[in-house]
């Protein structure tokens, strides 16, 4: 019976560690993927591995890393299941307005239209740094790269947004 | 000794790497303080801008995985194992609601701490407020309002959090960020501490509007200043409604 009890708490705390994680988690699935609909159908996939292999998260501290990690993989899966059709950016833009959408904030839109426009190497570092809030050790460890390297397309990827967004770049630092 | 470029290339790839030799050197340089502004005027809004908006019919309150299935109906068994079973429900109900009644404040405290686990981003430390239409909405939506010396708030978000949607304000403070939400539909009898995950912080009754919890982020802020800043922000709030 204890145990009982102790699992449907175990599981009921899991259910709101996902509830609390998950809105981020579909942005950064969105920012990744560009496409909001793929970014949905690999949160929900993510979220049910996830739910079946919550045993193997031991530190919930350690959980955005984790989850990050499974959707990182559905999404790969998710290429070996479906053949995309190369898209204009521009066009991707158009087809994902409702999310890009900042109505009374005409520079968050155009920030975000900037954003679409990164390289996938440098936008994915930097969405896992401002969104989900991870440190460079982290990102280094998730995308098997030296913390060098990330700090290179973190600065990369703020240089370049400058750039499209028109920011005043004279005291920013060469390459 | 840090040189400018070194300072705003390191600055460009983490501005809030809180390295001393950075403070140092920013404090030492006025061009470099210049461009420290500009930047972080800049990363607030690339923060803004990576929150997308949810689509439509995906709240943050929406079950993130679905409920385990039922089992199919089995035929019913005898009478004692009915019996066996209908007792178990009954200890389960007894106990869950003895925990329940036992520690509602140190429940609804790991909530907290597991929503700022969802927030991380909120927590930067900055000199740049949140558009002030942001901030208006989030509180008119919950009836409250802030008073104008409450500090800077840098960020402001209505949340879902146990069914309903909450003020999630972050106010800059000499002690550095500190979060609040506040929590109408929550009560609690006295102030609950906790420190938890990295989170130190207090969740105060209020009367008559449930409680307000605040708390700050890592090991710098003792628990009597928390208390203190919760108490001067209750005083700046006033309930509409």
């Amino acid at each position: 019976m204890n145990d009982q009890v102790g699992g449907n708490q175990k599981q009921a705390r899991f259910q709101r560690l996902c509830q609390s994680l998950r809105p981020d988690l579909l942005r950064f699935a969105f920012w990744l993927s560009r496409d909001r609909a793929l970014a949905e159908d690999v949160v929900q996939e993510a979220m049910l591995r996830a739910w079946k292999a919550q045993d193997s998260l031991l530190d919930e501290a350690a959980a955005k890393p984790w989850f990050l990690t499974i959707i990182r993989r559905e999404y790969a899966r998710s290429f070996e299941r479906k053949r995309f059709v190369t898209v204009d950016v521009d066009e991707l833009v158009a087809r994902e307005e409702p999310m890009l959408a900042a109505a009374d904030e005409q520079d968050l839109a155009e920030m975000r239209a900037a954003m679409f426009k990164l390289a996938d190497e440098y936008r994915e570092p930097l969405m896992m740094q401002v969104l989900l809030g991870l440190s460079t050790a982290d990102i280094a460890r998730e995308l098997n790269l030296s913390g060098a390297a990330v700090l290179t397309r973190l600065f990369r990827a703020r240089k370049q947004l400058r750039v499209l967004c028109g920011e005043d770049t004279s005291l920013d630092p060469q390459e | 000794m840090m040189d400018c470029t070194a300072y705003r290339r390191s600055m460009m790839a983490d501005p809030a790497d809180p390295n001393v030799e950075l403070r140092e050197h920013r404090d030492g340089c006025h061009e470099c303080t210049k461009f420290t502004d500009k930047l972080l005027s800049f990363e607030a809004r690339l923060h803004r801008a990576a929150r997308v908006t949810l689509p439509a019919g995906q709240p943050a309150a929406q079950p993130a995985v679905p409920l385990r299935p039922r089992a199919a109906p089995r035929a019913i068994g005898h009478r004692k194992g009915m019996l066996a079973m209908a007792a178990s429900v009954l200890l389960a109900v007894v106990v869950a609601g003895v925990l329940w009644v036992a520690a509602p404040g140190a429940s609804l405290a790991a909530d907290v701490v597991t929503h700022m686990g969802g927030e991380p981003d909120s927590w930067l430390q900055t000199d740049v407020s949140v558009d002030n239409s942001e901030l208006q909405g989030v509180l008119r939506d919950s009836h409250v309002r802030l008073a104008a010396g409450a500090g800077l708030v840098s960020y402001a978000a209505s949340c879902a959090f146990r069914g309903h949607h909450v003020p999630h304000l972050v106010i800059q403070t000499e002690s550095g960020p500190i979060t609040v939400m506040v929590l109408v539909h929550e009560s609690v009898q006295k102030p609950v501490r906790f420190d938890e995950q990295g989170y130190r912080g207090v969740i105060v009754p209020v009367a008559g509007h449930g409680s307000l919890a605040v708390l700050t982020h890592g090991p710098a802020t003792d628990i009597k200043t928390v208390e203190l800043i919760a108490a001067q922000v209750l005083d700046s709030i006033t309930w509409t409604s």
